[in-house]
């Protein structure tokens, strides 16, 4: 399997405090990568920092090959790596699957003088059908035409994930989905999660709780303070030391 | 030199009118992140205020500003009242009031307009038309009491924030609502206060502009303008900002019109261009606000 | 088909009123017309792109002013002068529109309010290209194509200006772009999560809305065959404002709903409150902000839905 992004030396510091320090990972085409810690321990600025929200101090972030450290949010999704939001971000003005066709923003061809020419027509109705599919896909399809700001927790979660997929990434990054849900809904996004890495598209999740988490990674990736602590097979992790001891005392220990 | 210390004075007591506007602005957005445009129509309405008192009522000078001031405090407060609060409590975007006074704007303008008709109206100067020379300095009576009285205001304001409780719950309302209500400050009497507060400061603004330039329904959006380029240049942090900015903005228009070789009309766009230059290049103004 | 049979049925019909109305009437409809055109870009650049701005008036005067000055000033034959005002429209619009990226919400508002302002001043002290305070006149409609298009001609004229404009709108808002506007007017960080450039979305925007106002403008210029400082100054720009708002905010509808209200409001108000018919525009502002932001369109959803 080939490397799909590749993270090298990768440091960011915040005034006095570093809140990453010359991390190191892969994630290969297809799989599922789970990065994990507590609190604290770098997940978010490493997230951010992949999807160009940061830019980092040192090291570089390779994506298909070609590096896309420092790049403005919206180039680096236009390579094909999207992502969600940890407290969902729905554009309010809009129904449901308007909101997962803005996902798909990348795909569109029409210029703006076709549009103003009428040509555009045929690629709308085709995105929005493909946006219809993705909706089914989530399990939203009654809400398709609803106002987003009536949507529960859980269903904003999963609007989050369609919009990311309209997007046709190869690399899609979730923000600790799980958090927030149900065990129901935990299950369904389990799922869900699956059906992605099935299609071909590469997953970086970040996530606290590893009950969702270890089940589901194909690897996992763990870091306290900054730095990494552990890296291989979910069952490996499991049994580190290290892991075993930045987890002690926390709500989320494995058992 | 002789010339610049010439119209140094007349160009300071410009300055602390924008001042005192820009300070009207910045005592409602601090606390509550909302832009009253209407600053320039209740300087308006203070104009005539003191046309109405002074001149039409002939009360003593004292007893109509201070009439006029109390006024304007129920003007603010209930501008607040009714196009704020209710926007505030429905936890509307700040946009959504800001609009609203925009509104209110434009009922303030067209009341003055439907009580006193659109010809000017005539503010007393309080010492008459005389002037005084303090060395190479030499201005009008009034040009001194405009920098004498916002002097005094802006000294109280400082004094307000800096050195008491009350001016304390203002700013930890302005770095952070939430935290302050949670700390227990009524944001509600804080939002009402700080209109109110306003108002009074822009009516006083207004009376004391409007002998020079007439009480006229159409004076408040350039005042709002100029309060407001005052505010940006000075930085919407600090009391000194806006006395600063004002005093620049101030500076600016006089120079631009005495020595530019350009058709005096421009000076008027003296403050759109330093606006806009402000705006898109140091938005957050030359003072930083305290950490 | 149906959607095409519409348009053009809309069209005759809204033409063919030119010709049962006096010159009087034309002429209120004329501006009426133009109004609307105003109301359904100032829509799109407000309540869809959901830039607060107070500069498109002073596009509508940069169409006027341009075309009379091209035309008369200049000398130009008449496609050359058109495209020139054009031209002209965009690059003033790029100019505001670009610095003003990075501005939010009333920021802009102000930035954009102090260039329309400028412009007024720029007019007043413009000496003989721009007439000064009295602004120019004594000019007419030229022979385009050997044709004299003044008079109930011209009132067709607008019509169908008015209704390219709203297709053009209509196509966009129902596009990918239009969904880029919304997106980045709700929330700009997630916007750029999904690929949308959200400098380059607000640029565009305000750039497409800014010319359609500045073409209206030069249709206005000829409706009157004058054109003077004070038309285009900060109360029109506050008066477009409360009528997109109380019509409601991001609806083309709502945006023709507000503008037939306010503007025809005056004509029936009059004998009441003489001049002052803005005290009622503003009080309907703070109303409709207060009790009905979605505006009179939400007002007629919910009645609708019943």
């Amino acid at each position: 399997m080939s490397l799909l992004l590749e993270v090298r030396g990768l440091t960011k510091r915040f005034g006095g405090l570093t809140a990453v320090h010359d991390l190191e990972f892969e994630v290969r085409a297809g799989e599922i990568l789970g990065v994990i810690g507590p609190n604290g321990a770098g997940k978010t600025t490493t997230f951010n920092l992949v999807a160009g929200t940061y830019r980092p101090d040192a090291g570089e972030i390779r994506f298909a090959g070609e590096p896309i450290a420092g790049l403005a949010p919206h180039r680096i999704a236009a390579r094909g790596v999207m992502r969600t939001f940890q407290h969902n971000r729905p554009f309010g003005g809009m129904a449901l699957v308007d909101n997962v066709l803005v996902g798909a923003h990348r795909r569109f061809r029409a210029t703006l003088a076709s549009i103003v020419a009428g040509r555009a027509r045929t690629e709308e109705a085709r995105q929005r059908a493909a946006a219809q599919e993705l909706v089914s896909f989530v399990g939203l399809a009654e809400l398709a035409h609803a106002d987003v700001t009536t949507l529960s927790f859980g269903q904003g979660r999963l609007l989050e994930i369609a919009r990311a997929l309209a997007g046709e990434p190869r690399l899609i990054l979730l923000d600790e989905p799980a958090a927030g849900l149900t065990p129901a809904e935990c299950a369904r996004l389990a799922e869900i999660i699956r059906g992605i890495a099935a299609r071909g598209i590469a997953v970086l999740l970040i996530e606290h709780d590893m009950h969702f988490l270890l089940p589901l990674a194909e690897r996992v990736v763990v870091l306290n303070f900054g730095a990494k602590i552990a890296d291989g097979l979910p069952a490996e992790v499991r049994a580190h030391p290290a892991v075993m001891d930045a987890y002690l005392g926390s709500h989320a220990a494995p058992h | 030199m002789q010339d610049f210390l010439e119209l140094a004075v007349g160009a300071a007591a410009s300055g602390c009118i924008y001042g005192l506007l820009a300070l009207a602005y910045l005592v409602m957005i601090r606390p509550t992140g909302i832009i009253n445009f209407a600053v320039g129509e209740w300087a308006m309405v203070g104009a005539f205020a003191g046309f109405l008192l002074l001149t039409q009522w002939h009360w003593p000078y004292a007893l109509g500003m201070a009439a006029m001031l109390v006024f304007m405090l129920l003007v603010g407060w209930a501008t607040e009242r009714v196009a704020v609060r209710p926007l505030l409590e429905k936890a509307a975007p700040v946009l959504a009031p800001i609009l609203a006074l925009l509104g209110m704007l434009v009922v303030f303008r067209e009341s003055i307009s439907l009580l006193f008709g659109p010809d000017p109206h005539q503010v007393p100067y309080p010492f008459g038309y005389g002037r005084l020379e303090f060395g190479p300095l030499a201005g009008s009576y009034q040009s001194f009491f405009m920098i004498g009285v916002s002097l005094v205001v802006f000294g109280g304001a400082w004094y307000f924030f800096e050195r008491t409780v009350a001016g304390k719950c203002f700013e930890a309302v302005a770095l952070n609502r939430r935290a302050a209500a949670l700390m227990g400050i009524n944001l509600a009497r804080v939002t009402a206060l700080s209109f109110a507060a306003g108002g009074a400061i822009a009516g006083l603004a207004g009376i004391l502009i409007g002998p020079n330039i007439s009480a006229h329904y159409l004076m408040g959006v350039p005042l709002a303008i100029q309060g407001f380029t005052a505010l940006v240049i000075g930085g919407v942090g600090r009391v000194a900002g806006a006395l600063l900015g004002g005093l620049l903005l101030a500076f600016a228009e006089q120079l631009t019109v005495r020595y530019a070789p350009v058709p005096p009309g421009y000076a008027q766009g003296v403050p759109l261009v330093l606006l806009m230059i402000f705006l898109i290049v140091r938005p957050t103004g030359l003072l930083r606000a305290r950490a | 088909m149906k959607r095409a049979v519409l348009w053009v049925g809309g069209a005759v019909v809204l033409a063919a009123a030119a010709f049962f109305m006096g010159d009087y009437h034309n002429d209120v409809y004329r501006k009426l017309l133009l109004w609307i055109a105003l109301a359904l870009s100032y829509n799109f650049i407000f309540g869809i792109a959901g830039q607060v701005t107070f500069s498109h008036f002073a596009f509508y005067g940069i169409g006027a002013y341009g075309i009379v000055i091209l035309l008369f000033y200049a000398a130009l034959p008449w496609p050359l002068a058109i495209l020139g005002a054009i031209a002209l429209c965009v690059v003033l619009a790029l100019a505001v529109a670009i610095p003003a990226t990075r501005l939010e919400g009333f920021y802009l508002a102000l930035a954009t309010m102090a260039f329309a302002q400028l412009f007024i001043v720029v007019l007043n002290e413009g000496g003989a290209v721009t007439g000064g305070t009295g602004g120019l006149a004594s000019y007419r409609l030229p022979r385009i194509l050997g044709l004299d298009f003044s008079g109930r001609t011209y009132t067709v004229v607008i019509v169908l200006l008015v209704l390219a404009t709203a297709a053009i709108l209509r196509r966009i808002d129902n596009s990918w772009f239009g969904r880029a506007c919304r997106a980045v007017r709700d929330n700009p960080e997630a916007a750029a999560a999904m690929g949308i450039d959200v400098a380059r979305t607000k640029v565009i925007a305000f750039t497409v809305a800014s010319v359609l106002a500045g073409i209206a403008g030069m249709a206005y210029a000829f409706v009157d065959n004058t054109v003077n400082p004070p038309i285009f100054g900060l109360e029109n720009a506050f008066l477009l404002l409360f009528m997109v708002i109380v019509g409601g905010t991001g609806r083309h509808a709502g945006a023709v709903v507000g503008t037939v209200l306010l503007y025809l409001l005056p004509f029936v108000l009059s004998p009441l409150i003489g001049q002052h018919h803005a005290l009622v525009f503003g009080v309907l502002m703070v109303a409709a902000i207060l009790l009905q932001p979605r505006g009179l369109i939400g007002l007629y959803d919910r009645v609708a839905r019943r």
